[in-house]
């Protein structure tokens, strides 16, 4: 029985070479995308879930508020938050804090040093909440004591090669020892928490002097492990005001987040985080699959007049509407499995271009049980919806009727509105993509109030601000250089902020407000090309200006000063004087607007030197290289470029985009692959009409009009639906971003334009087709 | 009006090869009232379709008022349809979506004619044909008889000068038949050529020549008298 079966099957598909042919490609297509997707969107869920004790696991954020009304949420808290809530508060099994090390660090062992920025500071805790397995030292006492460094397998390799590193020492910037105490396997790469090193919290008073007994400071992540059976709502109650009850003034409630959601939700509410790219992307899997579904499903009832006599046939000589139904079902089952089969080798020729375009480590691997599950259900659902309306309809042909020559003909209606959905679908994802391509494109060309353009910068090593200004007077010797300075942070990502500023005529009751504030060196404000609006920039010619601030726009706003210049602003302790505001400039990424600023001098706190260039940088890099080995033949020289970091900060969003254009290009192709099957099936049906209209005159330009007009109109009604639900998707999406473009009617013309186009070309190749035929073949084709 | 010489049709499929008309040699002209007859699968719809250009002759000549039209391509061959032949099908051939009014119409609108003109001859040939009150009709909502003489009034619209018939009355009972017959004899009067493949002897009777074929061969040709 199944060999006939197959015979059949197999026969049927040689038969009709050119239809099995786009039915398979196209099912496979709509497979391949959904795999693809599948696999990105597995990966990225698979975040923190190899952690054993994941369901208990929390992250606690803050949110501050401030005057203006806006709630900032961070997960900075305070240092002393771990340890005080593990102990007060009973559903809190363990606690730890995790901190970065702040900048480059100079490691040493005896005989290599090496620069490393990849080190995580912890409370021991870390090791019982994480499972980060432990290959070396005992894994009940990872970091015994204040002098242990673990260190991963990758780094033991690289400083120790194959020898035993338990007990080795490690210096950090040649005062402080550690001894390796364990080595950990290398942190998955669907890990949020990646590092090379762990070192013991304290490391952050040792080496940076950092008190870590403030409720004030709010610079560290707190992780916490709850206890079996705990009712989070009432946890979250107990959290909440934590920090106000150890700190009266605060502004600052407390709040908890699965730390399994760390990876994909974004806690500030931004509606454009990255769970959201992760269920549209579900979706458009789900949808490219749903237009190869249709498509089969047009081509095979489409096909069913031909089949229509084999239906009757097997009527006659005995078979039920049940068992044909099951037989259309198999075939159709039978053809999705194929087109799977063809997916899994496409996706393996493909999967290397997909790992290049979303940056991560997929692998198809058909051993995993989850994913052999949702393969399965791939292949069940595309054989189901796509095989159910064909075998439906096939099924109920009554035999008398068909071999008598009179076939049903009410299926049309279904089609064209599977052609029309199709359609609808293709013409919303081109508006999409052509709105989300300018809005990247435009965040990347958007004049930010600085220059980006021929500026280098070169993070420093600890310690190393009291080398800066003899460094910046070789720099700048060197021809090509045009101006140095330094600062504590990049324009491109400005994250130190305090809310403890006062200035005259700030109201008593008037509520924080958090000021972005930066440190900088003289010739910041002119390497950066900032326009500087009232005063003037910092000088060296004015003397002393380290107690001398320089304001943005926005700052200015919201002090509301009568004079501004001149006037006295106290931040902490300390009194300066307002010489100059400047043009408000985006120091953020532009999904963000401009927040209120003050930049003032203080050489304690520079953490990188900026360089610009007059252009040609490679040769300029090379002489500074060549100056900085001279002066520190120990440190490794390394820089970046800012035009580089700019774009990556945008980095994500391009992705997405080019992922996105991607799987656009491939449901258009998918919906024409359905428009081609579609016309063709028309034009059978009409063969014998376009033969009689040859007869009786009718040329190739009227054949092609009739057909254009036929499916003009359903092209033309897919557009008007298209149109305003792309526009909605579109002002959505963009409404998330600070600065945005407009939609332009353009958009909705050219996707317009484009749907004709391909309907234009398969008609006309139909067309073209009939027409050149003899029309007695067509009168008698039946 | 009509000429062929040595007129040969093949038909291949993969392996084998059939002659459907073998050396054909005839000559048709104007006003005359052709029958051609003979059994199944002789050549006759074959040789019909090559005379109005609807098919190709594998070989052979084919003249239309003395121009040799079988190397016509397909533009040439359109327009020469259009302006001089009508056809009429055992199965009528009317288009399923267009009323009976729009069917008849269509050959006027592949000529370009003007609306108002298109209105007039359409009204005039339906009127004609009395089948007027069906002209708002889908063909399936009529009888045979009167699909028929829809298809005639298709086919007479342009006045064709020649009109091609395949087995006009096949499909139809003998009073409509007979109807039909009587349609076609009066276009013959007025000046139409007609040319008709039949297999009833009483409609062939209706002609002034009988064309018999066999096989692909024409076997015999009865000069009749004109009733």
């Amino acid at each position: 029985m199944f060999k006939i079966f197959l015979n059949t099957v197999f026969r049927k598909l040689y038969l009709q070479k050119g239809y099995s042919l786009i039915n398979i490609l196209g099912l496979a297509t709509g497979i391949t995308c959904s795999l693809l997707i599948l696999l990105w969107v597995e990966y990225e869920l698979s975040f923190d879930s190899f952690h054993q004790n994941k369901s208990q696991i929390y992250s606690v954020y803050e949110n501050q508020t401030y005057a203006d009304g806006e709630t900032f949420t961070v997960y900075a808290t305070p240092a002393p938050l771990a340890a005080n809530l593990k102990e007060n508060i009973d559903e809190i099994d363990k606690a730890t804090r995790i901190s970065r090390t702040w900048g480059k660090l100079m490691l040493s062992t005896e005989g290599s040093t090496f620069v490393e920025n990849s080190g995580l500071c912890v409370d021991p805790d870390f090791f019982k909440i994480f499972s980060f397995p432990v290959l070396l030292g005992n894994p009940n006492l990872v970091m015994p004591d204040e002098r242990s460094i673990v260190i991963t397998e990758k780094m033991s390799k690289r400083y120790f090669g194959e020898d035993n590193p338990l007990g080795k020492t490690i210096s950090i910037n040649t005062n402080l020892k550690y001894h390796v105490s364990a080595v950990l396997k290398d942190s998955p790469k669907n890990s949020s928490l990646y590092f090379d090193f762990l070192l013991p919290f304290n490391f952050i008073k040792e080496n940076w002097g950092f008190n870590l007994n403030n409720w004030d400071s709010h610079a560290f992540l707190t992780i916490i492990q709850i206890k079996n059976n705990t009712y989070i709502p009432s946890l979250e109650t107990k959290i909440k005001p934590y920090i106000k009850q150890n700190l009266k003034q605060s502004n600052t409630d407390l709040a908890l987040q699965k730390f399994s959601d760390y990876h994909l939700h974004s806690i500030n509410g931004n509606k454009l985080s990255p769970i959201l790219y992760i269920r549209i992307f579900t979706l458009v899997a789900f949808i490219i699959l749903l237009i190869a579904c249709f498509n089969y499903m047009n081509l095979s009832t489409a096909r069913s007049e031909r089949r229509a006599r084999e239906v009757a046939v097997r009527k006659v000589v005995g078979a039920h509407k049940r068992g044909l139904f099951a037989l259309f079902m198999a075939e159709s089952i039978f053809i999705s499995l194929l087109a799977f089969g063809l997916a899994i080798v496409l996706v393996e020729l493909l999967l290397p271009f997909f790992k290049e375009l979303t940056q991560r480590d997929l692998t198809l691997k058909l051993s995993n049980p989850t994913l052999l599950l949702s393969f399965a259900a791939i292949v069940l659902f595309t054989g189901f919806v796509s095989g159910s309306y064909p075998a439906l309809y096939l099924s109920s042909f009554k035999p008398i009727r068909i071999l008598k020559g009179k076939l049903y003909r009410d299926s049309h209606l279904f089609r064209k509105l599977m052609v029309i959905i199709q359609f609808i679908i293709s013409v919303a994802l081109i508006i999409c993509s052509s709105v989300i391509y300018r809005q990247l494109d435009f965040l990347q060309d958007k004049d930010v109030g600085y220059q980006k353009d021929n500026i280098i910068y070169i993070e420093m090593l600890d310690n190393f601000q009291k080398h800066y200004p003899k460094l910046k007077e070789n720099l700048i010797k060197i021809p090509g250089v045009l101006k140095v300075t330094a600062a504590n942070q990049m324009p491109i990502n400005f994250t130190n902020s305090t809310s403890d500023i006062s200035w005259k005529g700030k109201s008593k009751d008037a509520k924080d407000v958090l000021f972005q504030l930066s440190f900088v060196d003289y010739d910041f404000i002119e390497t950066f090309e900032m326009e500087v609006l009232q005063g003037r920039a910092f000088s060296s010619k004015q003397g002393a200006d380290s107690l001398k601030l320089v304001i943005n726009e926005a700052a200015a706003s919201v002090m509301n000063m009568k004079y501004t210049i001149g006037e006295k602003v106290k931040i902490w302790d300390y009194e300066g004087e307002v010489i100059g505001i400047v043009k408000n400039f985006n120091f953020n990424s532009l999904q963000v607007g401009v927040k209120p600023l003050l930049m003032l001098m203080s050489s304690d706190e520079f953490k990188y030197i900026a360089i610009k260039t007059s252009g040609d940088e490679q040769p300029i890099i090379n002489k500074i290289r060549e100056t900085w080995s001279k002066s520190f033949p120990k440190i490794p020289f390394s820089y970046r470029l800012l035009k580089d970091d700019f774009s990556y900060l945008y980095k994500a969003e391009s992705r997405m985009s080019l992922v996105f254009i991607s799987f656009t290009l491939i449901a258009i192709i998918i919906s024409a692959l359905g428009l081609f099957g579609l016309s063709s099936y028309i034009i059978e049906q009409k063969y014998k009409e376009m033969g009689i209209r040859k007869v009786f005159g009718a040329e190739f330009q009227n054949l092609l009009r009739s057909f254009l007009y036929r499916f003009l109109k359903w092209i033309l009604l897919a557009n008007l639906i298209a149109w305003p639900i792309a526009y909605f998707l579109m002002q959505w999406w963009l409404a998330g971003f600070a600065y945005r473009i407009h939609i332009s009617w353009m958009e909705f013309l050219g996707a317009g334009l484009l749907s004709i186009l391909i309907a234009f070309i398969t008609v006309f190749y139909q067309s073209y087709k009939i027409s050149t035929i003899a029309p007695i073949k067509a009168i008698r084709y039946e | 009006m009509i000429k062929t010489n040595n007129l040969m049709k093949k038909f291949r499929t993969n392996e084998v090869e059939t002659t459907a008309l073998n050396n054909v040699n005839l000559e048709i002209n104007e006003g005359e009232f052709v029958a051609i007859m003979g059994p199944s699968g002789c050549g006759k719809s074959t040789l019909l379709n090559i005379l109005g250009l609807l098919d190709n002759p594998s070989s052979g000549e084919l003249f239309f008022y003395n121009e040799r039209v079988d190397g016509y391509n397909e533009r040439q061959r359109t327009n020469l349809r259009k302006e001089n032949i009508g056809f009429v099908f055992q199965s009528f051939n009317l288009i399923e979506e267009l009323t009976i009014y729009e069917n008849v119409e269509l050959p006027l609108l592949y000529m370009k004619v003007s609306s108002s003109e298109r209105k007039r001859r359409v009204n005039e040939t339906l009127d004609r044909m009395k089948i007027m009150h069906r002209a708002k009709h889908f063909p399936q909502q009529l009888s045979g008889g009167q699909q028929q003489r829809a298809a005639i009034a298709r086919a007479v619209i342009t006045n064709p000068k020649l009109i091609l018939a395949d087995e006009p009355t096949g499909n139809l009972d003998s009073t409509n038949g007979e109807e039909v017959m009587n349609l076609l004899t009066q276009l013959n009067e007025t000046g139409t050529t007609i040319v008709m493949v039949t297999h009833s002897p009483s409609d062939a009777d209706r002609s002034h020549r009988i064309i018999q074929l066999f096989d692909g061969h024409i076997v015999t040709e009865n000069m009749r008298q004109k009733l």
